[in-house]
């Protein structure tokens, strides 16, 4: 008997892990799985080509490490499609106080780059944490939005809600990284839109969104106060006139257009692509990593990166209608459109459509903090699919 | 997910219950959002497809063929310029082969970049900001070179190319120089290579050069420049985004040197011309003449009197045409570009014998005794007197005086006496005849002569002179009073003072005119242009016609009688220094007052000019000593410095001259 009920208690909780993986496995989001290791795996055979030449003596350099970035990120998407997306909801609130207290962090820790200060060392890896901090954001004011659903159309919840993604964007623009500032405020737009804030306050703030834009750009210049670094605002001027000072801040478009260009229909090969591998495009294995990929593998090689891209965004948005909560919809459209955000805004960017900032291409550029970050949301989105509603 | 049902079902009879939590789904309102967000990314998406087909298939090639010249650095070869020389195919100006260092712009990094220039410039000993404010200049053609220092040392060569890359964007060009090997001689003449300026890369003639280019900026280089400059090679390199070189060098076009250019200078005359300048000048700072201590300058013209072929151009002060070979260093260049520094030195850039106007003085007489006897104003042996002073009674019965130089004299005498003795009171008296007329037939037959307008020698740029007529009275000046032609502007014009001004270039081709019979040559220095292989290029004939003028042969007898007396009488002013020359000479002296408004006072001109042998002229020489004193102190010795080198007299051959006090 002893055995008997032991055996029938083991194989209970056989039957029961048998019973829920095969019900994780039925409401996992395979199609949304597939593709975004489709993306990461063609971002690997795309950054082999694009950093063969940029360490001398070891082609496989940027490979490597990124492809042990595509594990680690990996596991964490694996582990973050089991958790429960209602333990976020539930600690919101720290999850919120992490991100801060990541970005300040960044401030006394943070090792400078390139003119920034974005980045904090941790023993032979760097951590990039307004990276996480995008996710970690969104999660925590998707909380927030959640807690205020039935309350959203009044105007003290949209203004919480702007004050509550000000403060991380605000942080993160001072470093100064005005991209991933940017992405902060298109998931906000995205949350309170899923969240149903009302037409009238989205329509308010996207014109204070303009108005800012100009303000900082045009009129506060014009009187003396510049509220951005001059490169950046080069940047802004180059993006308006190409022809503005080839040498400098419209160099980089013009020779990742030039890039591009080349690339034709079947692209320049490996070997052929001069402006990656003469240096011509800067950055090509990170910002302008688009740039680089289309110079060698043309047209089609870009085309098939994009739609894998329109995939997965296709894929998130669908999570989101199978939400059982608000707070998974809220976070789910928050992630899928930060996510759209950057994509356009980096192809953009080196195509000449959007103006130069130092956003990475999701899944392809090298990066680890971006590349596990991106991975994760896609874990949160696939726990949110798998808890979702019956279909 | 099991309430659902509940709730729904209770919806159905009964009003919400509160405590009921509504569960979630997609409402209607939620789905038109997500809608709203599919059709913005739908949207976004499209909009990067068509851009990258437009940038990739549509435009493609285009981009293609951008990328590929992207990484082309086209070098250009400069072209060795044409050697100058001189009548007898010695080297004026010739050409050594050096190393320069340019920059690219395209392939300076962009961070440190001033730092690297900074290293460089300690290294060549240029200034870094001149250097990045070069760079700057190139900003919108950055594949263009900038010149750094050309002509670099063995050593700073040996430093740079072990650190080539240290220095990205640097490389070192073979290069040329321009070499002298007569050092400072005819500087003025020879002129210098520089750097092709903005404004002359806008001139159709300066269409095929790019910034970085070198021309002719002045004298012979510039003239000559079409000749002189040959056509620059093409070298293609394939580099880097740094810069460096990633293939060999692929010659495109070989350059082509440029052609010799031969003057009409004799290098012997012009050594003996410059000489004598100083020699004048020493002369005349030794003299106790009033203002002579002041002699500071001067210009020396010698022609030949039968073509206009110039045989020598000297000036004084000069300076080192070395100055501006390679890239010039501007501290050494202010004496010539910078008005207050060329001041202090005596303006050393100015070329005196073109360029340089003063009142001709006595040396304007034979104009005036040839245009009294053109138009008929006096017979050639009329006599007229000369006295220690004239005075001249004008109609409203004041009596003008107007004193000779020489007070002891007091007799009457005909044209060649008076050209002789240089009688200031004989040409006073053709002044005053003239006045008497409308016309101005003396300002008519300086023209003619070719005073007030530029002779048309190929260098420049050249002053014009001036010989003032009433009606330019009336237009220069706004003064009623000073807007009148008076009877002194006559009478000072005939004796060449007042407002008349010349070059010794304008006065040494008068003097051909006597000395030839009547023709006006046009002054040049072109003698010939030959290719590589010493064939003349050039289409003969090259030289300038000269100009017959309707000048009668007995009046030019009359002047040249006088002239040579004026060096062969016992009383002429430059007998002492030329009666015992071996080979006839004649001339004129002159002493021409000038302002002088640093001093408040006149200061006397120095002037000679005359022509040789005296049967048959072959030369003519115009010498000219700033503050010199009187004609016969300094400039007649300088003068016969020059005809004793044309006529290979030796010194000993000459009789010692004693200085005469003489106009």
């Amino acid at each position: 008997m002893v055995d008997y009920a032991g055996a029938r208690r083991r194989s209970t909780r056989v039957r029961r892990l048998e019973e829920g993986a095969e019900a994780f496995a039925r409401r996992f989001d395979w199609v949304l799985f597939g593709s975004v290791v489709a993306l990461v795996a063609y971002g690997l055979h795309l950054v082999a080509g694009i950093t063969r030449d940029d360490v001398a003596g070891s082609p496989d350099y940027y490979v490597i490490r990124q492809a042990v970035y595509a594990a680690v990120g990996g596991a964490a998407m694996l582990g973050a499609s089991l958790i429960d997306p209602d333990l976020y909801r539930r600690y919101w609130r720290q999850i919120y106080a992490v991100s801060l207290l990541l970005l300040l962090l960044v401030i006394p820790l943070g090792t400078e780059a390139r003119g920034s200060q974005r980045w904090i060392g941790l023993g032979s890896v760097t951590f990039q944490p307004s990276e996480l901090g995008k996710l970690l954001v969104v999660l925590g004011v998707a909380g927030f939005l959640a807690e205020r659903a039935r309350r959203v159309g009044e105007v003290r919840t949209a203004l919480g809600t702007i004050g509550l993604v000000a403060v991380p964007a605000l942080l993160v623009f001072v470093q100064p990284d005005i991209g991933t500032s940017l992405v902060y405020g298109a998931a906000l737009l995205a949350m309170l839109f899923i969240a149903g804030a009302r037409w009238l306050h989205l329509g308010v703030i996207l014109s204070i969104v303009a108005l800012t834009g100009a303000l900082v750009v045009w009129i506060l210049p014009s009187a003396g106060v510049d509220v951005l670094e001059p490169y950046q605002r080069d940047r802004l001027t180059a993006f308006v006139d190409r022809s503005h000072d080839p040498q400098g801040a419209s160099y980089n478009v013009q020779q990742s257009i030039l890039a591009i260009g080349a690339g034709g229909v079947r692209g320049r090969g490996v070997d052929n692509a001069t402006q990656t591998n003469l240096d011509y495009l800067p950055e090509h294995a990170t910002d302008f990593a688009f740039a680089s990929l289309a110079e060698q593998r043309g047209f089609i090689g870009a085309a098939i990166l994009l739609l894998l891209y329109l995939l997965v965004v296709w894929r998130g948005l669908r999570v989101v209608t199978y939400a059982s909560d608000p707070y998974s919809a809220i976070a789910a459209g928050g992630i899928v459109f930060a996510l759209m955000f950057q994509v356009f805004v980096n192809v953009g960017m080196t195509m000449g459509i959007a103006p130069v900032t130092g956003i990475p291409l999701p899944f392809v550029s090298v990066g680890g903090s971006s590349l596990v970050t991106n991975l994760l949301a896609v874990g949160v989105l696939q726990a949110i699919h798998a808890r979702g509603r019956q279909r | 997910m099991a309430s659902g049902g509940n709730g729904r079902g209770s919806g159905r009879f009964l009003p919400p219950d509160p405590r009921v939590v509504e569960p979630y789904r997609l409402t209607p309102k939620l789905a038109l959002r997500l809608a709203v967000l599919g059709a913005i990314t739908l949207g976004v998406f499209v909009v990067l497809f068509l851009r990258l087909w437009a940038l990739q298939v549509l435009s493609g090639d285009q981009y293609l063929r951008a990328a590929q010249n992207n990484q082309l650095r086209t070098i250009r070869v400069e072209a060795p310029r044409g050697v100058i020389r001189d009548r007898k195919g010695r080297i004026l100006v010739g050409n050594t082969a050096g190393i320069a260092v340019k920059l690219w712009p395209a392939d300076l990094p962009e961070k440190g970049r001033y730092q690297m220039l900074k290293r460089l410039g300690k290294v060549l000993e240029v200034p870094a900001p001149r250097i990045a404010r070069e760079v700057d200049k190139r900003a919108h053609d950055p594949l263009n070179p900038v010149v750094v220092k050309e002509n670099v040392t063995r050593a700073e060569l040996f430093y740079l190319s072990e650190r080539r890359d240290e220095f990205p964007g640097m490389r070192l060009v073979k290069s040329s120089v321009r070499a002298y090997p007569y050092g400072t001689m005819a500087a003025h003449v020879l002129g210098h290579v520089g750097e092709v300026t903005e404004d002359q890369l806008k001139k159709r003639s300066y269409a095929e050069l790019v910034p970085g280019d070198k021309v002719g900026q002045a004298g012979v280089e510039a003239a000559f420049d079409r000749y002189l400059r040959g056509t620059p090679g093409l070298d293609r390199l394939r580099v880097d985004s740094l810069g460096q070189p990633r293939s060999d060098i692929t010659p495109l076009k070989l350059s082509t040197p440029g052609n010799d250019v031969e003057l009409t200078i004799d290098a012997d005359l012009q050594f003996a011309a410059e000489h004598a300048l100083q020699h004048g000048i020493q002369i005349a700072r030794n003299s106790e003449c009033y203002g002579c201590w002041n002699a500071n300058g001067g210009a020396i013209v010698a022609m030949d009197a039968r073509n206009g072929e110039v045989l020598a151009l000297a000036s004084s002060p000069t300076f080192d045409p070395r100055v501006f070979v390679g890239k010039p260093n501007p501290w050494r260049l202010r004496p010539l570009l910078n008005s207050n520094a060329a001041k202090r030195r005596n303006y050393p850039g100015l070329d005196r014998a073109i360029a340089g106007v003063y009142p001709a003085g006595s040396t304007f007489k034979p104009v005036t005794a040839l245009a009294a006897l053109e138009d008929y104003r006096v017979s050639p042996y009329e006599a007229l007197p000369c006295t220690p002073s004239y005075t001249y009674v004008g109609d409203n019965g004041v009596p003008y005086l107007f004193k000779n130089w020489n007070p002891y004299v007091n007799t009457a005498i005909t044209m060649p006496i008076a050209l002789a003795w240089s009688c200031d009171t004989y040409f006073y008296e053709l002044g005053v005849r003239f006045y008497k007329l409308r016309s101005s037939p003396l300002q008519q037959w300086a023209k003619t002569f070719g005073f007030g307008a530029p002779t048309g020698l190929e260098l420049g740029p050249e002053a014009p002179g001036l010989i003032p007529t009433p009606e330019w009275r009336r237009n220069y000046f706004k003064d009623p009073i000073e807007k009148l032609w008076k009877p002194g502007d006559s009478i000072e014009l005939t004796i060449g003072q007042g407002e008349m001004t010349v070059t010794p270039l304008q006065l040494a081709r008068f003097y051909a005119v006597i000395a030839n019979g009547g023709r006006l040559v046009t002054p040049h220095v072109f003698k010939d242009v030959t290719n590589q292989s010493g064939v003349s290029i050039v289409p003969r004939p090259t030289q300038p016609t000269p100009k017959k003028i309707d000048v009668s042969a007995s009046a030019l007898q009359v002047v040249r009688e006088g002239l040579f007396r004026a060096t062969h009488d016992p009383d002429g002013t430059s007998t002492a220094i030329f009666s015992s020359f071996p080979v006839e000479i004649a001339g004129k002296t002159g002493t021409a007052e000038k302002w002088s408004s640093e001093y408040n006072r006149y200061f006397d001109q120095a002037w000679w000019c005359g022509y040789g042998p005296n049967d048959a002229p072959e030369i003519v020489v115009c010498a000219l000593i700033e503050n010199g004193g009187h004609g016969g102190t300094s400039a007649a010795p300088a003068a016969r410095e020059v005809l004793a080198n044309y006529f290979h007299v030796k010194a000993n051959e000459v009789g010692v001259a004693s200085s005469s006090e003489t106009d």
